[in-house]
């Protein structure tokens, strides 16, 4: 049991938190209202420094894949990292990416399809994949802070030959961390918030109901964080589900107090607050939402008897 | 990063619980009933501690000196979820293993040392805890106990409170306030008091969580030597914060909890009512919540066993521990209400009767929010 990272483990996540400081990583007001901030040129410099396959590294793996998308999630702008750092290197090591994942409706608007080069498809029985060509996808208005998009045509689905369970279970762990790192983004802004504004005549973080409740909410991101990485090391299906359900599960009253503290300011699209906040009420139903995963714990865990 | 047990780890789990199979008697349902302060366990730690004792599995992460046997912080942390989840049968000398021992190790004199370590690693001493006061409980910086100096003589007078133990403890690790001293933290002392003193009277007070755990304790000019002093007059503070840095996750509830839960849904799916979808959804997040404590106490022991020093991270796990023991009893009261009344069911019935102590023991849940706010957040204090 070792909480702390190997020598490479922490050279690499230095390294990203570096990249992460550069001006392409950097929060901007959008000029024309959107709630999104697709990073075109983040996401190249990710792609390029080939951090997004760290989990094909002996030495790094899907734990460090999982300390990545949290990090990455807590930035105010958007990059596609979860599929392409724990999904892509396993099962589609060629597809191109940005990679969209089609869980198991397509006629749903799917997060990153207006940007994506490329598709998987989590079916039932099924994983398939596709490249999407110009024009594949179009992209849907949403209030999800996310290039959101639907199919146009039928794409031309190839099988992917993989389990989709364990698909899916690398999926939960990946969502889990991406959670657990958009509610750490927010919660960091609303704490830098609450320590400068002044109201009564005192920082509204001095105040004891604020401190509780935000005392609370770090506690729960952390708790998603290190599930989300213990679930990562043997990819065990119901540790996955747990990472995941118990992150849905807590995310509504984390996004709950983080706009409460922020106030009206968090209403604006100039204050960075929703695009956390806008991410967080989207993954929260990922795979089914925060009951199907956390009755998927209940139903593989092996119970035992007190 | 690593999250699995090693096969060391792993056998040395074997090996307590293959060692309380042997040990624990047929009856230690019965005498366990009323939990690790009552009475028959108290007297049961008596015989069933130096047996540990004996199979090196009382204090084995202490130094060899001290009767231990240097083996890692990891190793003694196995040790006590397995214990806790079987009932907690070392009673009240879980304290002595945990905090009491190793802080008289690093502060104690050498008489002090010899005097008592010898017996806590033989499994024989029973010690309590006298912090708390009538008007000094969360605030415990305002305890008003006086210990006043007579030549080479301390004199106690005052009250402590909700003193588990108090009634078999042979010791108490006692808080007061030395009259020379300073107001507030500065003004506090240790003293290790032996409870058959005259001046000491002990009251139990009928409670919540067993019969006899908990006390209410006078003290009226009450004489120690000054060699009962640990530490200087005033350090009081900085000794127990070291203390209690490790006992805000002493307990491994979580082990419990998800214990019983898993002896729920055993039930549950035995009566054929594990195939409601509403009742899986609540046992997952149940479940969720107890491994979420589980991660929280661990990088805490992690970081314990580096030897890095605790901060906030221990007050969060508590309060993760906090939800979790809370869920597992709102499972069991929506969905096996039955079995928390009489006595079929020993290990939901000791669940439900500890689980209302967990956010108040070793200090309130909310004192813990207040840390995490100031040191993990970094929010400004609260204005007075």
């Amino acid at each position: 049991m070792r909480f702390h990272p190997n020598e490479d483990q922490a050279t690499f996540l230095s390294a990203l938190e570096q990249m992460m400081e550069g001006k392409n990583a950097a929060w901007r007001t959008s000029p024309v209202w959107n709630r999104f901030d697709w990073s075109s040129d983040f996401d190249g410099e990710l792609e390029q420094s080939e951090f997004l396959n760290c989990a094909a590294e002996e030495t790094l793996g899907p734990v460090t894949a999982t300390a990545m998308i949290y990090r990455l999630a807590s930035l105010p702008i958007a990059v596609e990292c979860a599929a392409s750092s724990l999904l892509r290197p396993q099962f589609a090591p060629s597809l191109p990416r940005p990679l969209a994942v089609v869980e198991s409706d397509a006629k749903h608007a799917i997060r990153f399809l207006p940007v994506a080069r490329s598709a998987l498809f989590i079916g039932r029985s099924q994983v398939r994949a596709c490249i999407l060509d110009e024009g594949g996808a179009t992209a849907v208005e949403s209030l999800f802070a996310y290039p959101m998009g639907v199919l146009t045509r039928k794409p031309d689905w190839q099988r992917v030959d993989a389990d989709p369970e364990m698909v899916r279970d690398r999926w939960r762990v990946a969502i889990a961390a991406e959670l657990a790192g958009a509610l750490k983004g927010g919660l960091d802004a609303v704490v830098a918030h609450v320590r400068e504004r002044h109201q009564f005549g005192r920082p509204l973080g001095s105040f004891q109901a604020i401190q509780h409740r935000l005392a609370v909410a770090a506690a729960k991101v952390e708790g998603g964080y290190w599930l989300a990485l213990k679930a990562a090391q043997n990819l065990d299906r119901a540790d996955a589900a747990t990472a995941l359900g118990y992150m849905q599960e807590a995310s509504t009253k984390v996004v709950y107090d983080l706009h409460q503290f922020m106030g009206a300011m968090g209403l604006t699209l100039e204050h960075p607050l929703h695009r956390w906040t806008y991410r967080a009420r989207l993954l929260r139903s990922s795979l089914g939402g925060a009951a199907e995963n956390l009755r998927a714990v209940a139903t593989k865990k092996r119970w035992r008897a007190a | 990063m690593d999250f699995d047990w090693t096969e060391e780890d792993r056998a040395y789990r074997a090996k307590i619980r293959a060692f309380l199979k042997r040990e624990l008697p047929s009856g230690w349902a019965e005498i366990s009933r009323h939990g690790p302060g009552s009475r028959a366990q108290t007297e049961f730690s008596l015989e069933f501690c130096p047996k540990l004792a004996e199979a090196g599995l009382l204090v084995p992460h202490w130094p060899a000196e001290w009767g231990g046997a240097d083996r890692p912080t990891w190793e003694h942390f196995i040790l006590g979820e397995e214990m806790w989840a079987a009932g907690e049968p070392r009673g009240a000398q879980y304290m002595n293993v945990n905090w009491i021992g190793p802080t008289l190790m690093r502060f104690g004199t050498d008489e002090q040392k010899r005097c008592h370590i010898p017996q806590m690693a033989e499994g024989k001493a029973i010690w309590c805890q006298g912090f708390s006061e009538p008007n000094a409980g969360s605030d415990l910086a305002s305890i008003s106990t006086k210990a006043e100096r007579d030549g080479d003589e301390y004199v106690i007078n005052g009250t402590k409170i909700w003193t588990s133990y108090a009634a078999t403890a042979q010791h108490c690790f006692l808080l007061a306030r030395t009259a020379s001293g300073a107001q507030g933290k500065a003004g506090i002392a240790i003293f290790l008091v032996p409870m058959s003193s005259p001046g000491i009277e002990v009251r139990s007070i009928p409670s919540l969580i067993g019969h006899g755990d908990i006390h209410e304790t006078f003290f009226t000019d009450v004489r120690v030597p000054v060699s009962a002093r640990l530490g200087e007059e005033g350090e009081a503070w900085s000794i127990i914060s070291y203390s209690l840095a490790n006992e805000r996750v002493g307990i491994p509830r979580y082990e419990l909890a998800g214990r019983v839960l898993g002896g729920m849904v055993t039930e549950l799916t035995a009566r054929g009512e594990f195939e409601d979808s509403a009742v899986q959804v609540r046992a997952g997040s149940a479940l969720a919540a107890c491994e979420a404590a589980r991660m929280l106490v661990y990088r805490v022991v992690d970081k314990r066993a580096r030897g890095e020093s605790i901060g906030a991270e221990a007050s969060m796990a508590r309060v993760a521990v906090v939800e979790a023991d809370h869920a597992v009893t709102d499972f069991g009261l929506d969905f096996l209400p039955d079995t928390l009344s009489g006595g079929d069911y020993p290990a939901h019935l000791a669940h439900h009767e500890r689980a209302i102590v967990t956010g108040i023991a070793a200090g309130a849940a909310e004192v813990q929010l207040g840390l995490i706010a100031r040191h993990w957040l970094d929010l400004p204090r609260e204005a007075s």
